[in-house]
């Protein structure tokens, strides 16, 4: 309650300082205002700022924002460039609210930087023990805010709170022990009055969950496991013990529908990855999307995309969330281009599957099963000691980088990948701390020899409307906007806006280094910039003045 | 071992990467102790025991970046480790990254807790992707391959090696570092069997109708960058290309029924002979 009422004077003192300083500020709003519920649920009406990880709740990645369109996007100019200090890849979607923007950097790191020029107000440097347990890279991908205050994931596995307007440490919670193998890269979600976050670690045999957390305190609302313990629904679909070390991480941000009151969250491969032997039957909820109460964190339904796998097809997608017509009526639906090849519309009021179809090249599944989406395996394509050829490749078809969905299309847009690798299995004995992951995988062949691509698919007959070939493999995210454009990135480092309704090719720019992150667009008096990491550095373009 | 490279059995032919057991039955108890940072006082596991438990621990702590095979991985920028390694050179500097990692790269140290034992069983496991190459001894003689490549072969018409010849052809200089001979003679033999993206040819159409082919020196999402057979390099934005075409094969011509046998083993000879360090005699 204390901390509450030191908040609440620190808001009222910078509103009353703002209101007479406006004249020095090269942002013509007050300081920021802050975020409430009602302002993150209404975020798509206020697209000068991106106010979560996905941009909305429903992370279509949408932004009604169009004075950059197809007419005048052959005019975007570098405004700003920011070098972020520690080397390494940049996976930030940063936010911007009311002029101010908080970009993330590797390792746990958060910057607060005037969106105009990109100059810094702060900095967070978050303390790090030296013993980490990461299988992928040193990567943060985002924060969340509510009230005046951000949640960052870090990771060693803890949620940090920090002021959003000095960068001070509010609090800092261990979700799970990082020495055990758990760590945190995504952004949290904010729900109503609750933090909400998953964990990673699905390489170190951990037991997957998703938290809620108190913003005020810090302390934990309620765990869900999406590994069912004894006596669950679910358990039993995991031979012997192997429940306790089956991974099922939940490394990317959810989704959330305040009308049905439901979070919707990814999960990520069973443990360990590529020998499924000591694990078997179809080992819940791993490789699906669990729909919560948001309130309780209670399961209330699920969808497995890949049961019993053994590729390591983490289901660790954004969802999208619209309400589009299907076959004539109108339904509430969730659009997931999976990791394992496949694209799915399902109806998010109740998990039931309503179409979906391959949309990558991929050889381990004849397809799907009509009523139930469950796939219908090819015999014989599961990891051996000796290596087998299978596609899509470890990394997917699609991975953890957003799709993005635009209502003015209707369109869903995923970047993907079709190539394939040979996939070995091996025995490994549980240890605590230690990779789990039962073998492994490599390519044959290099990789310009694969095709990468954007595509645009339709929701409705799960068909690809368009595509927009890339080179190599691309891990950047998609952004729309009601300008009619489709903003993304590729892996040999450029930025470029296709038209939305045809994927013709409007503008790109060489920015030099890998594209690793989702763009994001917003608007500081009235006009528009569009942000994007690549490499080290953080991007805004803006039309030539 | 004398290796001839007779033709037609290319995969059977050899069989030369020999690692040497050194057979200590009982590790000196001060290695148990031995400092963090290595210096260069050699490695003493690398038994073949050894090397079974560090080609265990890479599989499961490194191959998420460098691969099943150790080939690395264009994607994570973790190098290939089966050939001349960039930042290692002795045993002690391949322990140090481990141990350490490589600061501003992914390359992370390993757990602290992780004993020097492990690490030096990594080490021998690395080591033995690569081989001794005075280990080989082939049934060709490198001076005649070296005539051969500069005279009836015509190897340097395309192909540098130290600073002369061609450009039509990778660079040789260093090729006997990271290819075996068994590599080299398939090269000569197939040139079509594995060609590297920068040695594919792009035959590019300009919207004014002109034609332009080259080596594939760069691809990318939007531009394209050729060397063409008289050296000049030319730079495209694809959307500005009426069409191009990708040959993903070798310009190189096969050397199997224009060689006999006893020059295909010169010249393999000759090539594996190319290195940075000069073997002794």
């Amino acid at each position: 309650m204390k901390h509450a009422t030191a908040l609440l004077v620190s808001v009222f003192m910078a509103a009353t300082a703002g209101a007479q300083e406006d004249q020095f500020s090269t942002v013509i709003t007050p300081a920021f205002s802050p975020i409430t519920w009602e302002r993150l649920v209404d975020a798509r009406n206020e697209p000068n700022n991106w106010l979560m990880y996905s941009g909305t709740l429903d992370s279509q990645r949408y932004s009604l924002l169009d004075s950059i369109n197809t007419d005048n996007v052959g005019q975007l100019e570098m405004k700003w460039a920011y070098q972020i200090p520690v080397i390494d890849r940049a996976e930030t979607v940063p936010l911007v609210v009311d002029g101010i923007m908080f970009i993330t950097e590797a390792p746990s790191n958060v910057v607060a930087v005037d969106a105009r020029t990109g100059r810094e107000y702060w900095r967070y440097d978050h303390e790090m023990p030296d013993d980490l347990r990461i299988c992928c890279g040193r990567n943060n991908r985002g924060v969340a805010i509510l009230g005046e205050t951000l949640f960052m994931s870090t990771l060693d596995a803890h949620l940090v709170a920090i002021d959003a307007r000095t960068g001070n440490l509010l609090w800092d919670t261990e979700v799970a022990p990082h020495d055990s193998g758990y760590s945190k890269t995504a952004a949290p979600l904010i729900v109503k009055d609750k933090v909400v976050t998953g964990i990673a670690g699905g390489e170190f045999g951990i037991r997957g969950f998703i938290d809620a957390y108190d913003p005020a305190t810090g302390e934990r609302e309620w765990r869900t496991y999406v590994i069912p313990g004894p006596g669950e629904f679910g358990n039993d679909t995991w031979s012997d013990d192997s429940w306790k070390t089956g991974g099922a991480a939940t490394w990317i941000t959810g989704s959330y529908d305040a009308d049905l009151n439901q979070i919707y969250w990814g999960t990520g491969n069973p443990g360990p990855d590529w020998n499924g032997d000591v694990r078997l039957g179809d080992n819940l909820y791993s490789d699906s999307v669990v729909a919560l109460n948001g309130d309780s964190g209670e399961i209330v339904w699920h969808f497995q995309f890949t049961p019993h796998d053994v590729h390591d097809y983490d289901s660790i997608q954004v969802p999208i969330l619209a309400d589009i017509e299907f076959n004539g009526r109108q339904r509430q639906v969730m659009m997931w281009a999976n990791r394992n090849g496949f694209y799915y519309t399902l109806d998010r009021s109740n998990g039931e599957f309503l179409i979906g179809k391959p949309y990558a090249a991929q050889t381990w599944a004849q397809g799907l099963d009509p009523v139930t989406g469950r796939p219908i395996r090819v015999p014989g394509m599961a990891p051996t000691y000796e290596g087998i050829m299978v596609s899509p490749p470890i990394v997917g078809a699609t991975n953890w980088y957003s799709p993005g969905y635009s209502q003015d299309t209707g369109l869903f847009y995923v970047t993907s990948f079709d190539g394939e690798q040979e996939f070995f299995k091996r025995d490994e004995d549980y240890e605590e701390g230690e990779r789990f992951t039962g073998g492994g995988g490599r390519y044959t062949s290099p990789m310009d020899a694969f095709h990468s691509s954007i595509r645009a698919i339709n929701p409705e007959t799960a068909e690809i409307e368009w595509e927009f070939p890339i080179m190599p493999r691309s891990s950047a995210g998609i952004t729309t906007t009601a300008g009619g454009l489709v903003f993304t990135g590729s892996a040999d480092g450029y930025f470029f806006a296709l038209d939305a309704s045809s994927g013709e090719e409007l503008w790109n720019i060489s920015l030099g280094r890998r594209v690793h992150a989702a763009p994001m667009t917003f608007a500081v008096d009235g006009e528009q910039f569009v942000t994007i990491a690549s490499g080290n550095v953080v991007y805004t373009f803006g039309l030539r003045d | 071992m004398i290796i001839h490279l007779g033709r037609l059995k290319p995969n059977l032919r050899w069989l030369a990467i020999s690692i040497v057991a050194l057979g200590f039955s009982d590790y000196p108890s001060s290695l148990l102790f031995q400092s963090a940072q290595a210096e260069d006082a050699g490695n003493l596991y690398n038994t073949a025991v050894d090397i079974r438990m560090g080609n265990r621990y890479f599989e499961r702590q490194c191959s998420r970046c460098h691969g099943f095979d150790a080939k690395g991985n264009d994607e994570t920028g973790a190098p290939n480790l089966t050939g001349r390694l960039r930042r290692a050179s002795s045993d002690a500097g391949i322990f140090n990254i481990i141990r350490e990692g490589v600061p501003g790269t992914a390359m992370l140290p390993v757990a602290a807790d992780v004993p020097d034992a492990t690490v030096w069983q990594l080490v021998a496991y690395i080591n033995s992707l690569r081989y001794d190459p005075l280990s080989v001894e082939l049934a060709g003689d490198a001076e005649t391959g070296n005539r051969l490549f500069n005279g009836k072969a015509d190897c340097s018409g395309c192909h540098m090696v130290n600073g002369r010849g061609g450009r039509l052809g990778p660079d040789l200089s260093r090729i006997g570092e990271n290819k075996t001979p068994e590599d080299l003679l398939l090269s000569l033999m197939d040139p079509d069997q594995e060609v590297a993206p920068r040695w594919w040819t792009v035959r590019a159409a300009g919207a004014d109708g002109v034609i332009r082919e080259g080596f594939r020196m760069n691809e990318d999402s939007f531009s394209l960058r050729i060397m063409d057979t008289d050296s000049n390099l030319w730079s495209f934005q694809k959307r500005e290309l009426e069409n191009y075409e990708r040959l993903e094969k070798s310009t190189m011509p096969s050397y199997a029924e224009t060689l006999s046998d006893g020059e295909l083993d010169d010249l393999v000879a000759y090539l594996f002979s190319l290195r940075r360090e000069v073997l002794p005699q």
